[in-house]
């Protein structure tokens, strides 16, 4: 790897100064799984100078309840949230979702606020500097995305705009039926936003020198059905090509809350808002479920290589429905 | 029935297995050198360009880089059957093809110093797809192959090395027959064998003439006989080989790296080491060959095939090293598996602008097969041919023959492998299972199950020449002197086993050489499955000449004639008396004997391996789930029963039955570059989906040699993809003919992909 | 390379002048800066095991955290030391596959006996990769089922395909086999 300097972060408030004086120049590493590769990589048009770790900040590793709420410190690692009685018993479909992602050696690395900000997986953007020079792109700043003309099996189905790469975290979208939102602290003092507006096609929303600090979770009623789904090519390692998180409540066979949302489609998770409101308040059968997956992926436009994705993406929404 | 060895067929821990499971294993990358430079290679981003100008001034200005090397800066050193490609040349025709090589104190100044590398290209049209390559006007990679063709032929299998089937009157054949199918198939996903350890090497020149490198390779000795006809004939290079973590056949070929190597020390007169990384490793190695055949065949309602005709066209990338070897290989193969008098099968090997296609096991007969067996199994369907049935049919029996690859017949003489097959097929259950072409096994709701059967055999089994030392010591000791390097079979013990096993010494007091081409006679390596049979018989003929010196020269000493006498542990005694025995120390203490051994090639045994496959497809997310594998074979003898099994288990990943289920290179043709060189985007088996394997092995005594064993490990990847092919098209009842079975293409022919929006490719 | 222009971090760079950390039981205080001796910030683990401390049992294979050929244990746990900054390890516990057994008598850990006994591996390149994280494992669930020694491994690349060997060693250096 090339040369940076680094900084052992000790506050939140140290690491925003930081970003802020090295004005674009540095970057933050939690559990470094994925900046790593992308430093070795270098396939962005700026390497840089400084690497901020923040794993050095205390207690931002914490996993708890506070009001009805669980409360996720950006630091908590996917290992301690598949392992941890709180989530197990009040939000599941995280635990589920947090042991779906790469390999037990990565789990016990990545945190739950590296795993929402990592970078997309799209091999056109992540194509190696060393093997003939990285390939620009809309994300990158300048040039089109080649994926639109190229290989776009795992691309975007709904909602790409410029960049078609899609959201490649697995607790996005757990975290997305659980309507759980993100807390992030900035140079302009904190924010709250929800985790489906966390992402977008050619960036997530942080603001410049903004980190994640917390990830807010309702609980969930111990009554709830809580799915979670992920196609992949191999059971471990691979990232999703299509995942399906869902909460569904019922109440004598009827269907009294029920939340869908559908990971790897998309710049960001996508609830199927139209879907479930057609579940709500009714009998759950085959057909019904079959039905709301149709709707769920109503909005789809493939690109010339992942059409596939939209009948993988209806299969999981039903079988998720009747699980 | 006892076995009649006391070494031959026992599980006994491996030579090496100690320092593999600590950790002391000395691979390539673990050596280091005083003084020790680092390579680096600059890459082509163009597909197809001239090289107008480089500038390497900034880059040398960079502290700790001793040498930047381009094209004008080497000699005329030529790699590829026949001799057309460069080590660095003016021209660049794959993204990823050297420009430059760069020497520097550290990993990191020499990748440094690659950046500071100006380079002004002319860019040429690229060309990425076989028949657009053949197509006139088409862009030409090198002047001496018009119209990409590549020259057929490879002249180190003699004057009349095979490069074509051609034999009988397909008319005719045609004529005869009941049912004729044709069509286009390939198997063109290029997988890549990717061992874990990637290549590299560490060369050290010493002026003026003299270049040792430290190779990885699962052949050292060759790389000495092929950089010497790479390089100017004065060189002399000595090559010393380690434990190499792993090469499927893609390490035999490292000329190019060895020799970056060989200039960047020439230049700096420092030792250099260059390893590839795994993304040089994916996008800048050699792959799997492309394979398109569109042919016909005839066959009879008894699965007698009358005639085979067509065009198999060969993806070699941007230059052949072996890619002709391969075809001729892969064309006296399709001999053992089909039984046909009427041939009129043309290859044309194909260059085109992409990394190029190298050594891969299965090595040319996977590739035709897997183009081959789907057009046959087209056939059978119509003659309603069970393909079990035609395999064993088919397959070669003792008595019939085939054209190898120098062009001459051979007329088997090994068992009849019917049996193994009849016995795989009960392990299998495919009686049972077998509800005739495109009928799924079992159906549960949206999951479909199927079952499908390939079969391969390879007579290089005795190809090629070995020859091997094995040298006595008074102490009651032995070295056995023979230029091989473990690459994973576990031979390396085994050839020691066979030694131990001729002089009845225990295996702890038999050492082996270093595989040093300096001290270690000529040795082909374990290519293909030669090494039990080829190189086994030179170890084995070897011992027994030392044995035999060492019964001649202690024989007055007893009183007998030398074929009076054995040995065993060290100690030379009468067989009428073992009380009347002697010490190999009786030889004198300051006397060691030397036997000798060679084996020269024979082409008249071949192996074989049937696989049987099992699949679960769900037919709403078209994922194929591999469930269960039988494969079946007959050896003769088992050396080393648990290296045997590990190697039959390998019939999954480098390149194997994966290769038709998700293993593929991505190769973007509007930019020609590869998308998944990674760990990541290349797929690969874990062990959280592991299908059931049972190996039926059989043991018919083989005349090969004294111990009637013949090799297999190469071939257990052969007969899976298309297998696995026929299994998934029997369990959607539909043809499915591309590998590798992705979701997306189970998913079009099942009709449940509408069509995307834009799009070029 | 860096030119360090920032006083900040000039000072920030002084404070962490050195690193220490547990090797296989050795505490191993090393400089960090970007001399040809020192921790350059951009070191990784595994550079630093297999470079700086000549500890080359641990393999480097893709370099990118997908193959597990560079599995050491942090603290007990499974890491993979190519996705690892050394700077980033200070106080912390390392064991490489060198840590295991009897370095004084050469016995072997019955793991790495288990892999030998089974022929555990083929060309054994992944090898000590797969012995640590089958390690670790262990050291979390002594008495692992035999789907949970494969979930353990998963991240092991062996393209060989030592697997079902490599299985069968793990449960028979289980808690249950032995």
């Amino acid at each position: 790897m090339r040369s940076f300097a680094h900084i052992n972060a000790r506050t939140i408030d140290e690491a925003i100064a930081l970003l802020r004086r090295y004005r674009g120049r540095a970057v933050l590493n939690a559990g470094g799984t994925d900046l790593l590769s992308t430093l070795k990589g270098e396939y962005l048009s700026r390497y840089p100078e400084v690497v901020i770790n923040l794993k050095t900040i205390p207690d931002l590793d914490y996993i708890r309840e506070d009001d009805g709420l669980l409360r996720i410190g950006a630091l908590a690692r996917l290992s301690d949230i598949v392992r941890s009685p709180l989530i197990i018993s009040n939000c599941r479909v995280l635990a589920d979702a947090a042991r779906s992602v790469a390999s037990p050696q990565i789990r016990n690395a990545a945190t739950i606020g590296g795993n929402l900000c990592q970078d997309v997986r799209c091999w056109y953007y992540r194509y190696p500097r060393h093997i003939g020079g990285a390939i620009q792109c809309a994300r990158k700043g300048s040039g089109p995305c080649l994926a639109v003309k190229g290989d776009n099996r795992y691309h975007a189905i709904m909602n790409g705009k410029r960049c078609f790469a899609v959201c490649p975290s697995d607790t996005a979208v757990a975290l997305a039926v659980l309507d759980a939102c993100i807390h992030v602290s900035g140079p302009e003092g904190d924010r709250t936003i929800a985790v489906t507006d966390f992402f977008g096609p050619l960036t997530n929303a942080l603001r410049s020198n903004e980190i994640v600090r917390e990830i807010e979770v309702p609980k969930v009623s111990g009554l709830s059905g809580q799915t979670f789904l992920k196609f992949t090519v191999r059971e471990p390692i691979d990232f999703a090509i299509v995942s399906v998180a869902s909460v569904i409540t019922r109440e004598e066979g009827v269907c009294t809350d029920v939340r869908i949302a559908l990971g790897a489609v998309a710049p960001g998770p996508v609830r199927a808002g139209k879907a479930e409101e057609m579940l709500k308040g009714n009998r759950i059968d085959e057909e019904i479920a079959a039905r709301a997956a149709e709707q769920a992926l109503a909005g789809a436009r493939p690109l010339s290589k992942n059409a596939y994705k939209i009948e993988i993406a209806r299969t999981l929404v039903k079988r998720a429905i009747l699980k | 029935m006892a076995s009649p060895y006391r070494f031959i067929g026992k599980t006994t821990p491996r030579k090496d297995a100690r320092e593999l499971v600590t950790g002391r294993a000395k691979f390539l990358d673990d050596r280091k050198f005083p003084d020790m430079l680092h390579g680096k290679v600059l890459r082509s981003p163009h597909p197809h360009a001239l090289i107008k100008s480089v500038s390497k001034s900034e880059a040398l200005k960079l502290p700790g880089v001793r040498a930047v090397l381009t094209w004008e800066d080497v000699p005329d050193w030529k790699g590829g059957t026949p001799r057309c490609c460069r080590v660095l040349d003016r021209k660049v025709r794959y993204v990823g093809d050297a420009v430059a090589l760069v020497a520097a104190d550290t990993e990191e100044s020499a990748k440094e110093a690659l950046r500071l590398i100006k380079v002004e290209y002319e860019v040429l049209p690229a060309v990425f797809d076989m028949e657009e390559a053949l197509k006139p006007g088409a862009p030409e990679l090198y002047e001496d192959f018009p119209g990409n063709v590549v020259t057929p032929g490879v002249p180190f299998f003699g004057p009349k090395n095979l490069k074509e089937v051609v034999i009988g009157d397909v008319e005719k054949g045609f004529a005869e027959a009941d049912v004729i199918t044709e069509g286009t198939f390939g198997y063109e996903n290029m997988p890549n064998p990717i061992p874990p350890e990637p290549p590299g090497v560490i060369a050290l020149w010493e002026a003026p003439d003299s270049v040792t490198l430290w190779v990885s390779n699962q052949a050292s000795y060759m790389d000495s006989v092929i950089l010497s006809h790479v390089m100017e004939k004065n060189i002399h290079v000595r090559t010393i080989g380690g434990p190499c973590g792993g090469s499927f056949g893609s390490k035999y070929m490292s000329w190019q790296v060895q020799c970056y190597a060989a200039l960047l020390s020439r230049a700096t007169g420092k030792p250099v080491k260059l390893v590839l990384t795994k993304e040089e490793h994916l996008a800048a190695f050699t792959l799997r060959p492309g394979s398109r055949m569109s042919a016909r065949v005839g066959m009879k309602k008894d699965g007698t095939v009358t005639a085979v005709q067509g065009t198999w066209l060969i993806d070699t990338g941007y230059y052949s090293m072996t890619t002709q070897s391969q075809v001729a290989v892969g064309c006296g193969e399709v001999q053992i598996m089909v039984k046909c008098p009427n041939w009129d099968l043309r290859p044309v090997i194909v260059c085109t602008n992409r990394s190029a296609s190298g050594i891969v096991r299965g090595f040319g007969g996977q590739e035709l097969k897997c183009c081959l067996i789907p057009l046959l199994s087209l056939a059978m369907e119509k003659a309603g041919v069970d393909p079990l049935e035609f395999m064993k049919k088919n397959f070669v029996k003792p008595g019939r023959g085939y054209f190898w690859r120098d062009g001459i017949w051979y007329t088997y003489r090994g068992v009849d492998y019917t049996k193994a097959m009849e016995k795989g097929a009960e392990v299998f259950g495919w009686k049972e299972k077998w509800k005739g072409w495109l009928k799924p096994t079992a159906v549960d709701g949206p999951k479909r199950r199927g079952i499908g059967v390939g079969v391969h055999g390879n007579a290089d089994i005795g190809e090629d020449s070995s020859e091997a030392y094995v040298r006595l010591h008074p102490d009651g000791t032995a070295i056995l002197f023979s230029c091989i390097t473990e690459h994973g079979t576990g031979q390396v013990t085994n050839y020691i086993r066979m030694v131990a096993e001729v002089l009845q010494l225990p295996m702890e007091r038999i050492s082996i050489t270093p595989s040093d081409s300096l001290i270690n006679p000529y040795e082909f390596g374990p290519a293909g499955s030669r090494g039990t049979y080829a190189i086994g018989s030179a170890v084995i003929a070897a011992a027994e000449d030392a044995r035999r010196r060492l019964l001649e020269l202690v024989a007055p000493r007893l009183k007998a004639r030398p074929e009076d006498l054995d040995t065993a542990d060290g100690v030379v005694y009468r067989k009428d008396d073992p009380r009347m025995k002697v010490p190999w120390k009786a030889m004198a203490v300051d006397r060691t004997i030397t036997g000798y051994g060679r084996f020269d090639p024979d082409y008249s045994l071949t192996n074989c391996m049937m696989t049987f496959i099992e699949v679960e497809v769900d037919t709403e997310t078209g994922k194929v789930a591999l469930t269960r594998v039988v494969n079946a074979t007959d050896i003769g003898q088992i050396i080393d029963p648990p290296g045997l099994e590990n190697q039959l288990n390998g019939c999954l990943g480098s390149a194997g039955i994966d290769s038709a289920i998700f293993e593929e290179m991505v190769l973007d043709r509007s930019i020609g570059r590869m998308m998944n060189a990674n760990m990541i985007d290349y797929k690969w088996r874990t062990f959280s989906e592991l299908p059931v394997i049972k190996n039926v092995v059989l043991e018919t005594p083989f005349p090969s040699h004294r111990f009637h064993a013949v090799g297999i490990g190469e071939i257990a990847t052969s007969p899976g993809p298309s297998a696995l092919l026929m299994a998934v098209s029997n369990a959607l009842g539909v043809w499915l003919h591309e590998y590798p079975v992705t979701p997306e293409r189970v998913l079009k022919v099942l009709g449940k992909t509408g069509s995307g929006k834009g799009g070029a490719a | 390379m860096v030119v360090r222009t920032q006083k900040y971090t000039r000072k920030r760079a002084r404070e962490t002048d050195r690193i220490s950390l547990t090797v296989n039981g050795q505490v191993c205080t090393m400089e960090v800066g970007t001399a040809p001796h020192q921790i350059d910030p951009a070191h990784t683990l595994a550079y630093t095991l297999r470079e700086t401390l000549g500890l080359t049992g641990t393999k480097v294979s893709c370099d990118h955290g997908a193959c597990g050929s560079c599995t050491i244990l942090i603290d007990g746990k499974a890491a993979l030391s190519c996705m690892t900054l050394t700077v980033e390890c200070e106080g912390k516990r390392i064991t490489t596959i060198e840590g295991l057994g009897d370095p004084g008598t050469g016995a072997l850990d019955p793991l790495q006996q288990a892999f030998v006994d089974h022929t555990a591996f083929q060309c054994g390149f992944c090898t000590p990769g797969m012995i640590m994280s089958a390690k670790a494992l262990l050291g979390e669930n002594p008495s692992p089922t035999e789907e949970e020694v494969k979930e353990g491994l998963s991240g092991n690349f062996c393209r060989c395909i030592s697997h079902y060997h490599v299985v069968k060693a793990v449960l028979a250096a289980s808690c249950k086999g032995r």
